[in-house]
């Protein structure tokens, strides 16, 4: 035999079977280009020399390990499709005389000319759209643009090295399975006969239990600790949950259906109920994948994109004003020291140095305790954290009530233990609050007030109660102790406010204050009197948090493209291949007096179910799930349920565009399928 | 009176390629009466299963025309097709064509299905062919698990079930056992004898002689036709095997003059 023999006999088999290679190709050129761009900007130096950059690139590094991982997964499944129909062809080279040694070195050419393809074309698609990519991330970092291409060599080395093993990978696979396989075996691996599925009733049930179950725990938490905790044990239940459902739940319903003799034998259901029994024992564990592909596709995209659009909101709740000062102390009489009268000076100098005026000025103290509540007591002495009712754990404020008729320009009077009531996170219902054993407070009414950089930081909720006599409440709790008889009551003073200036100039100011503040400080006006004092800036942390929240926006969105891809791959390869099995069943269909409309009638009531129902799930899962990521991203500052709802929305509609494009496409290439066989028959 | 009348039926097969012609029926004509039971023998390449094909009205005929009870099947619309040979014609096929998707029951409910009829009515046609074909206790069983001769039984009713004015049979014995061949022939025979009209494409002599007319096809044309008469099986077969041999012999004589 002439060596040039396995090119060719390699090159041949890819294009006669193009429906199957291309795609395949494609992807594997999609998941060079996607790699190579995220290693390319997280690697890259102008990247990183943009304010914030340093943070985008640790969330890329992080998505490129993904990326990674998962094209070597993808690749594999999406190969195992094409071993299937090329198995046919290489056990008649068997026949024909070609030993299992031959046919390794066509499976080896062929290897060798997609993986050339794909790396080849990829790479310098991706050199190219890295650019463009790079212009993305500089927008979002909000930086000036660079106008030339470069090309990240290193870049390009670990792509080429990283692929060529996945590669290597599928090759030995395929031989693996070669070797096993005896050529009869191979010539018939495709039609083998199959037992009609029985419906497995313990299965759909603990399925539609585990859903329920975690449908309910989503609907139900209130918590957001216990959303934190549980949030993956729900998500481990809806995935078996997915499963179990696509793969018994379905044949259950389709039986059922069968069942009912009225319903079964009409026309439009026959053939579509008794065929569907079996394509849902074949795509069922597919089709579960799909829809949780699905799912996650658009929980990271929605929370992402809702994270990156809320950025602004996201971090004023962490940073209310633009300069936050937060001075502790533990004797109430600080409050009025000449240390406070002096700071005060400190901060009307500065600004009054720079022209400027404190807007939205807020300047409050507060006591500050952390407890467990029970029946409406909040035990300092309980362990908590370290207990089993963390889900009770609150973080508890006293606030002057003159202080906050001053920040909300309101005018409330109190009497005796009225109080007024703010929580974040959660609500809190109850008339009456007591903190240890002290006695009781009476809630007067709920009212609303303004955000706070350390509640926002933390994941237990907060509860505010606004005190009339401030001075006496303080001296009352200052014995609290926690569960190791540590004193668990101390006081803050919060001075706040906002400017009207570019970020660069309260950088300077916030730069300015604290220089003096620290000078202030070491001059030894009464050393003790705060023991520790601490200032912010949103101009200053602006960039980080756009960066990091930029980053994982770009991240989310590179991701669902790549699962989309991932998606809408599985579903055109298990359409193909539908198409081959189900050929010779349509002509058996026509031969007995359907219709080809009938036929496309039923074929089509199939392909959309089978093609639109993990959409439906994935709709499902999202709408039950979304509580709980509106109390996940509370966590990250984003108290905005309508802009999450409105995203989720947006990203779901257009998600379902894209779904319903690659329906299009792969319902065409199996009605060609089907169809294909026509001509053959009469022939 | 007549349930099947081909004239002058004629078929040319025109190569996607190139243009090259086969004349594949050159001018056959016949008519079945009601009731009848005939065979249509021939060699590979002679022409019949061009001929089932347009009888089956899966094909046009190029000139000439077929008439399935006075209707010309030629001039049905392409939609109507389907529907009128659901409802005027049996098919019984080499491969029996079930689906293996269904149990033998729901496979020979399927054309009654497609009519829109109701589950007792079919339930109340099929109980007494199950009986007579011997498959009442298979019903619910499903093609892999049947032999044969079982599938082919099942085919058959599938066939009778929607009481066909002709049924057309295309090598039913071909992929059956002798024990099994012998079965469905008796029961091809039974079914002729309440009424049945048949025409079955065969290659097997045996097949033939159980049919009450047998009908030799070669080079497009109808050659030579043997009417059973008053003869047992066994004479049918006899004479039907001369004729094949006659033909043989033309062929090689053709051949070497």
């Amino acid at each position: 035999m002439k060596h040039t023999i396995y090119p060719r006999l390699a090159w041949t088999g890819i294009r006669k079977n193009g429906r199957l290679y291309l795609p395949y190709i494609l992807t594997c050129i999609g998941m060079v280009v996607m790699f190579y761009i995220v290693s390319f900007l997280s690697a890259s130096d102008y990247i990183g020399s943009c304010k914030g950059g340093d943070q985008m690139q640790l969330v890329l590094q992080f998505g490129c390990g993904v990326i990674g991982f998962f094209s070597a997964l993808f690749l594999f499944y999406t190969n195992s499709f094409l071993m299937r129909r090329r198995k046919k062809e290489f056990g008649l080279y068997n026949i024909l005389g070609m030993g299992k040694w031959n046919i390794a070195r066509v499976l080896l050419w062929e290897t060798a000319m997609i993986a050339g393809i794909s790396l080849l074309s990829g790479l310098a698609l991706g050199v190219l759209l890295s650019k463009v990519a790079e212009l993305c991330m500089v927008n979002i970092l909000q930086a000036d643009a660079m106008f030339f291409i470069s090309v990240d060599a290193a870049g390009i080395l670990h792509t080429a090295v990283l692929f060529s093993i996945i590669f290597l990978l599928i090759l030995a696979n395929a031989l693996r399975q070669l070797h096993f396989a005896n050529p009869i075996e191979l010539l018939h691996s495709e039609n083998t006969g199959e037992r009609p599925p029985k419906a497995n009733w313990l299965f759909a049930v603990v399925g539609v239990a585990l859903l329920g179950g975690a449908y309910y725990l989503a609907v139900t938490l209130e918590n957001p600790i216990e959303v934190m905790m549980l949030f993956f044990v729900a998500v481990i239940m809806v995935i078996a949950a997915t499963y179990l459902l696509f793969m018994a739940g379905s044949v259950a319903i389709c039986k059922v259906l069968q069942r009912n003799k009225k319903y079964y034998y009409r026309t439009n259901h026959f053939v579509s109920v008794s065929s569907m029994v079996y394509r849902m024992k074949r795509n069922g564990a597919g089709l579960a994948s799909i829809c949780i592909l699905c799912t996650m596709v658009l929980v990271m995209v929605s929370s992402t994109v809702c994270l990156y659009v809320g950025k602004e909101e996201g971090m004023r709740t962490r940073y209310p004003r633009d300069i936050n000062f937060y001075a502790r102390a533990d004797q109430f009489s600080a409050f009025s020291s000449v240390k406070a009268k002096g700071l005060r000076e400190i901060f009307s100098q500065v600004l009054k140095e720079r022209g400027q005026t404190k807007k939205n000025f807020m300047d409050y103290r507060r006591g500050e305790t952390s407890a467990v509540e029970k029946d409406g007591i909040f035990w300092t002495e309980d362990p908590g954290v370290y207990g089993s009712d963390i889900g009770k754990l609150w973080q508890v404020y006293l606030v002057p009530l003159e202080d906050y008729n001053s920040i909300m320009g309101e005018n409330e009077e109190l009497s005796g233990r009225e109080v007024l009531l703010y929580t974040t996170k959660r609500n809190y219902e109850k008339e009456e609050i007591s903190i240890s054993n002290h006695a009781p407070f009476t809630v007067k009414k709920t009212v609303d007030f303004v955000d706070d950089g350390e509640s926002a930081m933390i994941v237990v909720p907060s509860i505010f109660l606004f005190v009339a006599d401030f001075d006496a409440v303080a001296e009352e709790f200052s014995g609290l102790v926690n569960y190791a008889g540590n004193r668990a009551f101390s006081l803050k003073w919060v001075y706040a406010f906002d400017l009207s200036l570019e970020d660069e100039g309260q950088v300077e100011i916030m730069d300015e204050i604290w220089a003096r503040v620290k000078q202030y400080n070491e001059s030894d006006v009464e050393a003790s009197v705060f023991n520790s004092m601490q200032i912010e800036g949103a101009a200053k942390e602006r960039s980080g948090f756009y960066a990091l929240y930029g980053g994982l926006f770009f991240l989310g969105i590179l991701l669902g493209i790549v699962f989309v891809f991932a998606a809408v791959l599985i579903m055109y390869y298990k359409q193909v291949s539908e198409g081959y099995e189900d050929q010779s069943r349509f002509e058996i269909m026509q031969k007995v007096g359907m219709t080809k409309h009938e036929i496309k009638k039923s074929v089509n009531s199939q392909v959309i179910t089978v093609f639109f129902l993990p959409l439906l799930a994935a709709g499902t899962h999202l709408a039950f799930a979304f509580p709980m990521i509106k109390k996940c991203l509370v966590l990250f500052g984003l108290l905005n349920g309508k802009l999450l709802a409105v995203v989720t929305l947006i990203c779901f509609c257009i998600f379902a565009l894209l779904y319903v494009a690659a329906y299009r496409i792969t319902s065409h290439s199996y009605y060609a399928i089907v169809s294909g066989m026509e001509g053959k028959a009469r022939g | 009176m007549s349930i099947l009348e081909a004239q002058n039926v004629k078929k040319i097969y025109t190569a996607r390629f190139g243009g090259n012609k086969v004349e594949a029926l050159k001018n056959v004509s016949f008519t079945v009466e009601e009731g009848e039971y005939v065979a249509v023998m021939g060699e590979s390449g002679s022409g019949k299963t061009t001929l089932l094909n347009i009888l089956a009205a899966l094909d046009k005929p190029t000139a000439g025309r077929v008439l399935l009870d006075g209707q010309d099947i030629g001039a049905i619309k392409e939609s109507a097709v389907a529907a009128f040979r659901r409802n005027n014609l049996g098919f019984v096929f080499q491969d029996f064509n079930l689906l293996d998707t269904f149990s033998l029951e729901d496979n020979i409910y399927l054309p009654l299905v497609l009519m829109g009829r109701r589950y007792d009515e079919m339930h109340n046609r099929l109980m007494p062919i199950a009986d007579r074909l011997g498959i009442s206790d298979l019903l619910k069983k499903y093609p892999y698990e049947v032999s044969g001769g079982q599938k082919q039984r099942a085919a058959v009713a599938r066939t009778l079930i929607t009481r066909p004015k002709l049924v057309l049979a295309d090598e039913p014995t071909g992929a059956l056992d002798s024990k099994s061949t012998d079965e469905l022939l008796d029961i091809f025979g039974d079914v002729n004898r309440m009424g049945q009209t048949i025409v079955m494409v065969t290659h097997s002599v045996k097949a033939a002689s159980r049919a009450g007319r047998v009908m030799f096809i070669r080079d497009g044309e109808v050659f030579h036709q043997i009417y059973r008469g008053n003869s047992t099986n066994e004479e049918l077969y006899q004479k039907i095997s001369d004729t094949l041999t006659l033909l043989a012999n033309r062929k090689t004589s053709a051949a070497i003059g």
